[in-house]
């Protein structure tokens, strides 16, 4: 059995504006990995290709192994997806959605297909179109995950959830990978759920990876530092200081401890340097800024 | 089983996990032997990451309070009654040295000091 859910090396796509990559990224299997990044980062795009929406310009994507490509159906038939898209409408009930998309697979449980339903407080005779958005988007997870996936990827599933609903997704993510045999690849916004729920975290901008590895290594790893250096002195830009802003001689920064950037200081003569530790949405805000400022 | 876990708690989360599992014990609410939940359980009933519990689980395990057997689960030692309120006398030692120093920068003497911890002692 191959021990990451996904591996993606060289992968490259390029638009009219954008590129995405070249972009190496490795998804292992049996927990719940974020993908982060701003609007427009590639967030989406990344999935599309994995999932075979649109072909990339070079490199590899596996999926258990198998090519994306070559191998489209029997991953189709192993993945499940949850799309920032949710039109229904056209199947009039939830139960006439269910048996349209179970046609599709032949893993399909039916018995963990109404368990689920119950848990996301659905029912076969209900209508599609006055049901609210979260209850669509529990429809979506349902669809998803009654072939019972060995990978779940999911595009922005929170967005437009209120707390409750949203709280019953990443519950029902925890649920998927508790046998430890399921992944689940998240795109999503919803930074402070991400630091509590995910257990891996990579982050994109402008199509590149700038961060990723296990969550609470890269929460820790950065720093929130104050410090005061005389006026009119100024720091030379280095990797894994980044300077948030300056105020006379009070400076604020991120900083990286995986290199010796205390030190560094030191020897420049800055005084009373306090290190915070950052949530994951701080860091996302600085190291996101930063890359734009650049 | 556990206490809630709250981001707006003092503490990481895995370390509340740590610290909630230590009152359990010290407390007797949890026994030597008594077996603990996967850390996958736990995660979903603490709605927290695998990783956070599994780091947690590895914590009290170095610190010989809950051990892991391949294949059986995790159970809490025969000493992690003891570790636990080692910990806790620990924690309670530099809590109580803290109070001791804002008292003295709040300009009370140690009698003074001694006499306002007994007062808050018998008024719990």
């Amino acid at each position: 059995m191959h021990d990451s859910a996904i591996e993606i090396r060289g992968l490259t796509k390029a638009y009219h504006r954008f590129q995405l990559g070249p972009l190496d990224l490795t998804v292992p299997r049996g927990a719940i990995y974020a993908l982060i990044g701003p609007n427009g980062a590639g967030k989406t795009t990344a999935l599309d290709l994995i999932l075979g929406l649109g072909r990339n310009d070079a490199g590899e994507i596996r999926v258990f192994g198998l090519d994306h490509q070559r191998d489209g159906v029997a991953i189709k038939r192993r993945v499940g997806y949850v799309g920032p898209e949710l039109n229904f409408e056209c199947w009039g009930t939830v139960g006439r959605t269910l048996r349209f998309v179970r046609g599709f697979y032949p893993d399909w449980d039916d018995a963990y297909c109404a368990e689920l339903m119950h848990r996301l407080a659905l029912a076969p005779g209900e209508a599609i179109a006055p049901l609210s958005f979260g209850a669509k988007t529990k429809l979506s997870l349902l669809l998803a995950l009654s072939h019972r996936p060995e990978l779940l990827i999911l595009d922005e599933p929170t967005t437009g959830l209120d707390a409750v609903s949203k709280q019953q997704v990443f519950a029902e993510l925890l649920k998927t990978v508790e046998a430890g045999d399921r992944t689940v690849l998240i795109s999503s916004h919803a930074l402070t759920d991400l630091e509590r729920f995910a257990d891996h975290v990579a982050l994109i901008k402008a199509g590149q990876l700038l961060l990723h590895g296990r969550m609470d290594a890269v929460v820790e790893r950065f720093r929130l530092a104050e410090f005061f250096m005389a006026q009119g002195q100024d720091l030379p830009a280095r990797s894994g200081l980044t300077v948030l802003r300056q105020d006379g001689n009070r400076w604020q920064a991120v900083l990286d401890q995986a290199q010796d950037v205390p030190g560094w200081l030191q020897s420049r003569g800055v005084q009373q340097l306090t290190l915070t530790p950052m949530t994951l949405e701080d860091l996302f805000v600085a190291l996101v800024r930063e890359k734009e400022a650049a | 089983m556990l206490g809630p876990i709250s981001p707006a708690a003092p503490g990481s989360l895995y370390q509340q996990i740590v610290d909630g599992l230590k009152r359990e014990i010290s407390e007797g609410r949890v026994t030597a032997g008594a077996p603990l939940p996967s850390f996958r359980v736990l995660a979903e009933d603490l709605l927290v990451s695998v990783i956070t519990v599994k780091r947690a689980y590895e914590e009290l395990e170095r610190e010989g309070i809950i051990y892991r057997r391949q294949g059986l689960g995790t159970f809490v030692a025969d000493h992690g009654l003891d570790r636990s309120r080692t910990a806790k006398l620990n924690t309670a030692r530099d809590l109580i040295r803290q109070a001791a120093r804002e008292a003295a920068e709040a300009g009370l003497t140690p009698s003074e000091t001694l006499a306002l911890a007994r007062q808050l002692i018998q008024g719990t």
